[in-house]
């Protein structure tokens, strides 16, 4: 039998009430019509370089107290606003808060015209010229490269091609190096089911809603369970705002460009070439032993698109002496957003930069 | 727990108790195999509707979305050509 209320308690818990259903229905009016659309991405930023879709954002910081600056590389397939979602849930605020020049590159949304990309595209084009751009920028010799999912291996094959690249340190975020362990997103081209021909589209990409269903069968129930969370905070005008940012970003996947598609399924995924060393870009072998700058490893326990067992192998396979790894209690999204990120993932993070970084 | 509405603690239970069954199906090999038959007979399928759709228009001399990518598949080439002119000379 629960205790009985005092009558000012009962008048303070139907005041709220009231005030919540109020809100609830106007909170469920605005996202019923859409018209409250999160603003993402709001970070003060210039365009330092371009070359095609792909862009340098450095973002403003006046009080940068460490150096070098850290360059952030995104995925091919999502939106790289995820790492600046909005003010009070961005990593790219956090590490300026911190005290970091960042810079962000961004590969732009490919289509036809970039069918053609390659993984060498990135790693050896986009990400040296970048490099190379955000020293430039900065004024400074190296930078930190901190690869996010797939930006990751395309930071670490960068890495691994161009050892004299100036890079000092090599963060990677939920990067997948063992594609055994990443079955339950493989598994229809793993096994020949389907080939990427068959997925590829006329205009030579893989069209974003592909990849928007492989992320949604890896756990078909969560978008009821979220919909009842979202029932349950309606009331909460800071969780529907993170609600509709977060909704926003992963409804807003990007085509990934055939060619680079092609070299993934044939020899990330159905050679699982990074594990066994037999990589090969530009007709050349890909070594990851190359790699001998400090490397942080990141990965999330609760990851359910890159799992531990994909990410976990690599302190193994570079060559640094000093490859270290991180393991945080969150999600893959979570890593970079919400507030384990801000509580949890980003200061681990940022003290390990710091600590490989020197006064500014 | 005990915070959360009565609605949610049930929720919360059916949830449990349904969506590990429903991960492990979409992760089988039966699932997959279904998928992979569905997505090709749907590509199969929009194949002969293109077909079909193409000779008709064609006949009215309208132009097909066969067409208009062939148009923007020369369109992309040129583009591709344009950056490979301008990452030479750069």
């Amino acid at each position: 039998m629960s205790p009985s209320l005092a009558p000012g308690d009962v008048a303070q818990r139907v005041e709220r009430d009231v005030q919540r259903a109020l809100r609830r229905g106007r909170n469920g009016l605005r996202y019923a019509a859409g018209t409250s659309r999160p603003k993402v991405g709001q970070t003060p930023k210039d365009v330092v370089w371009r070359r095609h879709k792909a862009e340098l954002w450095r973002y403003r910081n006046d009080d940068v107290r460490h150096k070098p600056p850290v360059l952030i590389v995104h995925s091919l397939v999502s939106r790289s606003y995820v790492l600046d979602l909005y003010p009070g849930n961005s990593a790219v605020a956090f590490l300026l808060r911190s005290g970091f020049d960042v810079f962000l590159l961004d590969w732009g949304v490919a289509d036809e015209a970039d069918a053609n990309n390659t993984l060498e595209t990135y790693a050896d084009d986009g990400i040296p010229a970048a490099v190379a751009a955000a020293c430039e920028a900065a004024g400074t010799d190296e930078v930190t490269l901190l690869g996010y999912c797939f930006g990751g291996v395309l930071s670490l094959l960068s890495c691994a091609r161009h050892p004299d690249m100036a890079v000092r340190n090599l963060v990677l975020m939920a990067t997948p190096v063992d594609f055994t362990g990443m079955q339950a997103i493989t598994g229809l081209v793993r096994d020949g089911r389907l080939d990427p021909e068959d997925i590829v589209e006329p205009t030579g990409n893989v069209p974003p809603e592909v990849v928007e269903n492989a992320f949604r069968l890896l756990k078909p129930t969560s978008e009821i369970s979220q919909y009842a969370t979202l029932w349950e905070n309606l009331w909460n005008d800071e969780y529907i705002e993170g609600y509709q940012a977060m909704g926003q970003w992963t409804r807003d996947h990007v085509p990934f460009p055939g060619a680079a598609f092609r070299q993934t399924v044939e020899q990330l995924v159905r050679r699982n070439a990074l594990m066994d060393g037999s990589l090969e870009l530009g007709g050349e072998p890909v070594d990851l032993q190359a790699i001998r700058c400090p490397v942080l490893n990141v990965v999330a326990e609760r990851d359910h698109i890159v799992p531990l067992p994909a990410a976990e192998p690599v302190p193994r396979l570079v060559g640094s002496s000093e490859a270290e790894e991180l393991r945080l209690a969150a999600g893959h999204v979570g890593l970079v957003a919400g507030r384990a990120a801000a509580k949890v993932t980003l200061p681990g993070i940022a003290d390990w930069i710091a600590d490989h970084s020197e006064p500014a | 727990m005990a915070g959360k509405p009565l609605w949610r603690q049930a929720f919360d239970t059916v949830d449990r108790r349904v969506s590990g069954p429903v991960e492990a199906g979409a992760r089988s090999d039966a699932f997959s195999d279904a998928v992979a038959l569905s997505w090709r007979l749907g590509r199969r399928a929009r194949r002969e509707v293109e077909r079909r759709t193409r000779h008709a228009l064609h006949l009215a001399n309208l132009p097909t979305a066969t067409d208009v990518r062939r148009l923007s598949e020369q369109v992309s080439a040129l583009q591709r050509e344009i950056r490979e002119l301008q990452d030479r000379s750069s």
